[in-house]
């Protein structure tokens, strides 16, 4: 009998401990677990560009303005600028009643400090050389005023490149690396436990901007319907599909194309095309032989088969595509097109024939991310063919990016273009400007960047795009092999997960 | 033996004079500097100069040095540039879970290896001898970030009863603490126990020969007790230097387990140190490695005396 008693009352208590837990269950929230590939070098937003930074922080910070789906300068923290007459003064009007996660109101004075040391340390300092003061008018207000005329710069103070985060005054006051992890975004900083985890938690006091109806790239309307998200970093690629396949993450950020192809037969799991994610580009040094020669850059270009470079390297997930722009962009032109992709051997002997190519070993210098290395092997291979030698050389990306940014030491060099296309064609022609890539000067390419950057008209910054894409293929400045995405993997318990650049927490639901 | 343990305490002190200097010989050859970890390739000279300039990697390589070791003499391994905490601390808060998880697969692979080494020994040239050989020599040769994954496959996707990776601190949940070191220990383990088990299987062999083991035959002593009380003790020295050759390993090893189970360990921060170019992180790890290295070492010379009575510590 005393048993039976136990029994009942355990059985009560499991009831009511099941009713208890209920309603949490299916009321909104949950955790989301992003298997990311690596950490991030910092989550001061000012002071790293790279992707797996921004990939967190977009979620912590925001700018003044962001940029939309369709990659166009939108209002985020602002709630609209107006340009004087000149094209010199930007006055933004700052969204009232915006908290920090610290439950500070944002006013002009933050934003003003965050501009500043953004001038100061910021490691994309293109975005705000133009500027020439900043200053608080009124609590809601700030003006910015430029030395000279800028057609990129509301794209600038939109990129998400090393972006031009705000944060409260007495952050923005320390220094590189040094601040506290507050800012206005959807999410708020928990913890950081490097080569483990970034946790991210749903700010209670956030308000979507009402001027929005729904979710639109990095800015629109960024609702928050879960309570955390963690970002898990997992470098080992198997380990990451397996940590989706056995439920520990719900979504992965990047898998390959087998992998890909693999999950997208069982109903477990939705595979997402993010295309195109970036640009596949070969730098051509044009300060040392052979490469200084144009006629041996077009040999190049004429021999290589776009096709095979992209399927082999990013295999189900590629366009190829000669613009320097992506192809859905007002901007895309077809000026030098005829001369991509040509995948034509004796056009290729021709050139070689007119060139000062003297057979020596050509030097090919990659990072050891697989795609990369797949590039090189493919045009070692595909040169081969007209009688030009190649060296790869692989090394790390702290390695290549060293020798790649010197006169010395390498021919090619291949890595992908990721955030410039999407920031649109003036960062694209930056890359290029001063011989920054090339390593020589084009001073036509440096004429028509600056042209672009002066003018405000639509028209003749078309045309001047138009004229650029023209000079790369007429000098074989550098070669663009194509667009590459990415495949996002989510399991069937994330709801409403729309792909994008950074996988967006905002606007996303889990299942129970 | 005070004075033995004294002359090899100081006999530390070149070599990690030595080890520190060979790490700044090789920070300054290989090129890259931790701004690579913060910018993409479209950033410009200038930028990365201004970038170099605030964390101070501006400075001449002969003055950083300085700089370190005036600080490292008086215990101050710097400031990892990345991470933005003391380099002594970041390696302290991650040197547990690597340390257990060298020590619970030592634990594993000794216990394993001399058991199956001693089974094999005492039934020599049999099929089951044969068989634990084989079977040795298949850990001894699988690549253990593939038995890792392999691992992960079975047991986390197939039959979802361990966790994939990640890690659960001992402290807040000892369950869940386990269950997260069990796949980790086993691939750590596995080259190691084959390893083991060939060493114990040839040292017993050697021993099983001896007279004091027929004679204990002889004198109508169980099988089981004459191999545990007079052959294993006897086969101690050549499984002694094996287990700590490899005990120093498995830290090794222990980087690339860390890195399929994504466990934030030493080894991990070493590597991340390495690829980001943070050198301070680079030279404090290295050097704090060595000491654990040298220590090992010390210990297994220290257990040769105590295990052998021939040994002597002079």
């Amino acid at each position: 009998m005393a048993i039976r008693l136990k029994a009942l009352a355990f059985a009560f208590g499991l009831m009511t401990s099941l009713v208890a837990v209920a309603p949490g269950v299916e009321a909104a929230g949950g955790e989301i677990v992003i298997a990311s590939v690596q950490g991030p070098p910092s989550l001061d937003a000012h002071v790293t560009n790279a992707q797996v930074a921004r990939n967190i922080t977009l979620h912590i910070y925001e700018t003044l303005y962001a940029r939309n789906e369709n990659a166009e300068a939108v209002p985020d923290l602002a709630e609209g600028v107006s340009v004087s007459d000149d094209g010199l003064t930007y006055t933004f009007k700052l969204r009232q009643g915006v908290k920090f996660h610290n439950g500070k109101e944002m006013t002009s004075a933050d934003v003003v400090a965050s501009i500043e040391r953004y001038r100061k340390i910021g490691v994309s300092p293109a975005l705000v050389a133009a500027i020439d003061t900043v200053t608080a008018q009124g609590p809601y207000e700030v003006a910015v005023k430029l030395k000279a005329k800028q057609s990129v710069f509301l794209d600038n103070i939109s990129s998400p490149r090393a972006p031009i985060a705000i944060y409260p005054a007495e952050e923005a006051a320390k220094g590189a690396n040094e601040i506290q992890y507050i800012g206005t975004g959807p999410f708020k900083f928990v913890e950081y436990k490097p080569d483990s985890h970034v946790t991210l938690e749903k700010f209670a006091d956030y308000v979507p901007n009402p001027a929005y109806q729904k979710r639109d790239g990095l800015a629109g309307k960024k609702e928050v319907l879960i309570d955390r998200v963690t970002f898990r970093f997992i470098p080992e690629a198997g380990a990451r599909t397996a940590a989706l396949e056995s439920g520990a993450v719900q979504i992965v950020e990047t898998v390959d194309g087998p992998t890909a192809e693999r999950l997208r037969k069982d109903s477990k799991y939705v595979v997402h095309d993010v295309l195109p994610f970036a640009f596949q580009v070969i730098k051509l040094n044009h300060a040392q032989a052979p490469t200084d020669d144009v006629n041996f850059r077009k040999a190049v270009q004429a021999a290589l088969d776009m096709q095979e470079v992209m399927e082999i390297s990013y295999a189900g997930i590629n366009q190829v595509d000669g613009g320097w722009v992506f192809p859905k962009s007002p901007f895309a032109a077809d000026a030098g097109l005829d001369q991509y992709n040509l995948a034509d051997f004796e056009k290729a002997k021709e050139f070689l024939g007119k060139s000062n190519y003297k057979g020596e070993t050509v030097t090919f210098i990659t990072d050891n991310l697989r795609p990369n290395v797949d590039i090189a092997t493919v045009v070692q291979s595909r040169l081969a063919e007209i009688g030009v030698k190649v060296d790869i050389k692989v090394a790390d990306w702290p390695t290549t990016s060293k020798i790649g940014f010197t006169d010395a030491g390498w021919n090619f060099w291949t890595h992908g273009f990721g955030i410039e296309p999407f920031e649109g064609p003036g960062t694209v022609m930056a890359a290029f400007v001063g011989g920054n890539a090339q390593r020589v000067a084009d001073p036509e390419i440096d004429r028509i960047a600056k042209e672009f950057f002066a003018t405000l008209d639509d028209a003749q910054k078309k045309e001047l795009f138009k004229q650029f894409q023209q000079r790369m293929y007429d000098n074989m400045v550098a070669i663009k092999t194509g667009n590459y995405g990415l495949f996002q993997v989510t399991n069937d318990k994330v709801k409403d997960f729309v792909p994008f650049r950074i996988p967006r927490m905002w606007g996303v639901t889990l299942a129970p | 033996m005070r004075d033995y343990l004294l002359r090899r305490l100081v006999s530390v002190i070149p070599v990690l004079f030595l080890v520190s200097l060979m790490s700044f010989a090789v920070i300054w050859i290989i090129p890259g500097d931790p701004t690579a970890a913060f910018l993409d390739a479209s950033s410009t000279p200038e930028d990365i100069a201004r970038l170099r300039e605030m964390l101070g990697l501006d400075k001449p390589p002969l003055v950083q040095m300085a700089e370190w070791y005036s600080r490292v003499l008086t215990g101050d391994l710097g400031q990892s540039i990345l991470l933005r905490i003391p380099v002594l601390s970041a390696i302290l808060e991650r040197l547990p879970l690597t340390l257990f998880l060298a020590a619970l697969a030592l634990l594993v692979a000794v216990g394993l290896g001399v058991a199956a080494g001693t089974f094999a020994a005492t039934r020599r040239g049999s099929f089951a001898d044969q068989s634990v050989m084989a079977l040795a020599l298949l850990g001894l040769s699988v690549p253990d970030f593939w038995f890792g994954l392999l691992l992960i496959v079975v047991f986390s996707v197939q039959f979802g009863w361990l966790p994939s990776g990640g890690y659960v601190p001992l402290l807040e949940d000892p369950a869940g603490w386990a269950r997260s070191m069990l796949l980790p220990t086993l691939t750590l383990a596995v080259v190691q126990i084959g390893f083991i088990a060939r060493m114990t299987r040839s040292a017993m062999l050697d021993v099983i020969s001896q007279d004091f083991m027929r004679t204990a035959e002889s004198k109508g002593l169980p099988g089981l007790y004459i191999i545990l009380r007079h052959g294993l003790p006897n086969a101690m020295m050549p499984i002694l230097t094996v287990t700590g050759i490899i005990a120093g390993a498995l830290l090794g090893s222990a980087v690339v387990v860390e890195q399929v189970f994504a466990l934030p360990g030493v080894g991990r921060l070493i590597i991340g140190g390495i690829l980001s170019r943070d050198y301070p992180l680079i030279q404090g790890g290295l050097l704090f490695l060595t000491v654990i290295y040298l220590l090992i070492n010390l210990i297994v010379d220290l257990l040769y005396a105590a295990v052998d009575p021939r040994v002597r510590l002079e």
